[in-house]
């Protein structure tokens, strides 16, 4: 074992046999000046609670969203998140007019899982109605070049921006990002120990809508609402996988424990319309994309995610692939992305689906599944 | 004119091309040429203050590596860690060694600034396509004052002559560890690595990368000299004294690195920073915290000087 790391052993593991053994974990280092938030946006007020909404109409027949299905499947969740009986009454709960909102998308299934431009559309709509004005929210990824696929100005409310960190992740743009609030960790022995938090969280942002969507992962197994908040808003993340092994089992959840991220997510939509089997978080061809109709909602990124990782399994068990919590190194071909992509039994990494849980040890929110109370509704 | 004070501030081109290039040159801002003895009158006669360099010379001369980075493509993958060649410890193993470089396209520049940061005796014959931007790289580092300090070192590596030393010292390069070539146990650094001793067992250098990264961990971060945050593409060197420091730095990327971040172990503050290319600069978001001292630079091409001061 590395000196660097020690071993953690789990006392008590609801989760799959191959998250009970070990975690290593490395030596992390926090650095920020931003102070909690009386009740952190994660998991805010509502911990361990789903509301999970499906249709079968969001999408047409030829597989197109249909935006006036999706707007009642988000207000229909809203409204059943909070109890409030109007749809501003429920975003009126989270967001005042003062407020500088960020809606950080996951465009990283280009072209064919990604956060739907119509929920995005939906939630910036929803802010002008609390009296954000569109010059007050930010749509928000880090590459640019994964947004350039997807077009969202044009879906988008005038005035609105849409906002990348980098124009692609090539390892030369660290402007964006502050270095002032980072998380230093040495995972395999790199050189550069820092990814810092994009000073638009930092400095501007007040507030944050993350919308991710539902996707298989080669390193995490599942990734949801954690890694899109956690990868998707800190620079130099990539760097926790390396020759078939990942860090990710304790990266995501400490990186999205970070102030001010932490305080600052109040609101999670989880994006199922479509989602994806195999390969991801990319989506290059439709082999591997499915289509659950549906948007999980709640405040607890954790929660939603647990649910997350069996609809994911669940969806990889119906087509014959492996679980996402297999760790058996005959199945392993690391850096060999091609073979992942042709084979849903290949994996590059060893999966860590177990950050779902070791995120919930840090107190974003609730894994255990007997404590998650999940709504469904059928709009 | 002796070669040795020829080149005693910059590195020289070797250039073999007919006199008729004289105007390409000329309109680079070059005017010193080493050249094959043959051709040295007809160069001086059109102005060019020339030193004949004859095959004997050329081959005696050690032989560089291209400067840049190296494609893997057997792993490639986001997340595997960039090979960079570089030169930097080559020139500090043997600081009085006379070399030469055959520089393709594209390299010119970063070449001669290599060679520049270490005070190199080096010799390029660059591809006459580079010819523009030597010369405007070859401009930049004659603005460059000088500024004689001793080179920065955390650790002594004792040096036996091996092909092992070598390749140790370049993976150290590589890392931005700060050490000094020696021949014995240094008492001014805070870790001697000799191969072949308790901790560092001859065995273990079969494997150079994860020697030199026991290296940096027996070291320990917190006690490095220098850190560089933002890029595995960067190297440095640092030179320093009580009072003063240099620090230069070489982006071996090929791309232009947007808000490079370095962490200096001291208080500093910088004078002066140059950046090839973006002309006079000022250091960003300086932080002086926890006995180390922080910036960020702009844009940086492939080379920068940062001048500092010892704060009070």
């Amino acid at each position: 074992m590395d000196r660097r790391t020690f071993l953690e052993l789990l006392a008590a593991a609801p989760l799959a046999p191959a998250a009970r053994a070990e975690i290593l974990v490395p030596d992390y280092r926090i650095v920020s000046r931003y102070a909690p938030a009386p009740v952190p946006g994660m998991p805010g007020p509502w911990p361990g609670r789903v509301v999970s909404v499906r249709s079968a109409r969001c999408l047409d027949e030829a597989g197109v969203v249909v935006d006036d299905v999706v707007r009642e499947m988000l207000d229909r969740g809203m409204r059943a998140l909070t109890g409030e009986a109007t749809a501003l009454g429920a975003w009126r709960r989270f967001f005042e007019p003062s407020d500088v909102v960020g809606i950080k998308v996951n465009a990283g299934g280009v072209p064919h899982v990604v956060s739907s431009p119509a929920i995005v559309a939906e939630t910036c709509r929803q802010l002008m109605a609390v009296g954000v004005p569109p010059s007050q929210i930010v749509v928000f990824e880090r590459f640019q070049n994964q947004l350039d696929g997807i077009g969202y100005p044009a879906h988008l409310p005038e005035g609105v921006e849409v906002y990348a960190a980098e124009g692609g992740n090539r390892r030369t743009e660290n402007r964006a990002y502050d270095p002032e609030t980072y998380v230093e960790v040495d995972f395999f022995g790199e050189e550069d120990t820092r990814s810092g938090m994009m000073r638009l969280v930092t400095r501007r942002l007040t507030k944050i809508v993350n919308i991710p969507n539902m996707k298989d992962h080669g390193a995490v197994g599942a990734t949801g609402c954690l890694k899109n908040v956690a990868y998707g808003c800190f620079s130099n993340v990539a760097r926790s996988h390396s020759r078939g092994q990942t860090h990710t089992r304790t990266s995501v959840g400490t990186f999205a424990a970070v102030e001010p991220l932490r305080s600052r997510c109040v609101l999670q939509i989880m994006d199922g319309l479509r989602a994806v089997w195999h390969g991801g978080p990319f989506a290059k061809t439709t082999r591997y994309v499915f289509h659950p109709r549906r948007m999980l909602v709640g405040t607890d990124p954790v929660a939603i995610d647990r649910l997350l990782l069996d609809i994911i399994d669940e969806k990889r068990r119906a087509e014959g692939a492996i679980s996402i919590w297999d760790r058996s190194p005959k199945y392993l071909r690391f850096n060999d992305a091609g073979s992942r992509d042709s084979d849903p039994n290949v994996n590059i990494l060893i999966r860590e689906p177990g950050h779902v849980e070791y995120a919930g040890r840090l107190g974003l929110g609730v894994a255990d599944l007997a404590q998650i109370r999940v709504e469904e509704i059928e709009a | 004119m002796s070669l040795l004070l020829f080149l005693a501030t910059l590195p020289s081109l070797y250039w073999a091309q007919p006199v008729r290039t004289a105007p390409a040159l000329k309109g680079a801002g070059i005017e010193r040429l080493c050249v094959p003895p043959e051709s040295a009158a007809a160069w001086r006669d059109v102005g060019f203050t020339v030193v004949p360099l004859g095959e004997r010379e050329r081959s005696e001369r050690t032989r560089l590596q291209v400067p840049g980075l190296r494609s893997r493509a057997e792993v490639a993958s986001a997340t595997v860690r960039p090979w960079v060649n570089a030169n930097g410890w080559r020139f500090l193993r043997a600081p009085e060694g006379r070399y030469w470089g055959d520089v393709p396209a594209g390299k010119a520049a970063l070449a001669a600034a290599e060679a520049f940061a270490y005070g190199a005796d080096a010799v390029l014959a660059i591809d006459p396509a580079d010819v523009e931007s030597l010369g405007r790289m070859m401009a930049f580092l004659s603005s460059v004052p000088d500024r004689a300090l001793p080179a920065a070192r955390d650790i002594a590596v004792v040096d036996d002559g091996s092909p092992p030393v070598a390749e140790i010292l370049n993976l150290m390069a590589r890392r931005n560890l700060l050490f000094a070539v020696t021949r014995k146990e240094a008492s001014d650094v805070a870790l001697n690595v000799r191969l072949g001793s308790k901790e560092f067992p001859r065995k273990e250098a079969q494997n150079p990368e994860s020697f030199a990264l026991s290296v940096r961990r027996r070291l320990t971060d917190g006690r490095r000299s220098l850190r560089v945050y933002g890029s595995e593409v960067v190297l440095a060197r640092l030179c320093r004294d009580a009072g003063r420091a240099r620090l230069h730095l070489l982006n071996y990327g090929g791309r232009t690195i947007d808000g490079l971040r370095v962490r200096l172990l001291g208080r500093w503050v910088p004078e002066e920073v140059r950046v090839f290319g973006q002309g006079p600069t000022v250091p960003e978001e300086l932080l002086a915290a926890e006995g180390a001292t922080e910036f960020s630079l702009g844009l940086l091409g492939p080379y920068a000087v940062v001048d500092l001061r010892a704060a009070n």
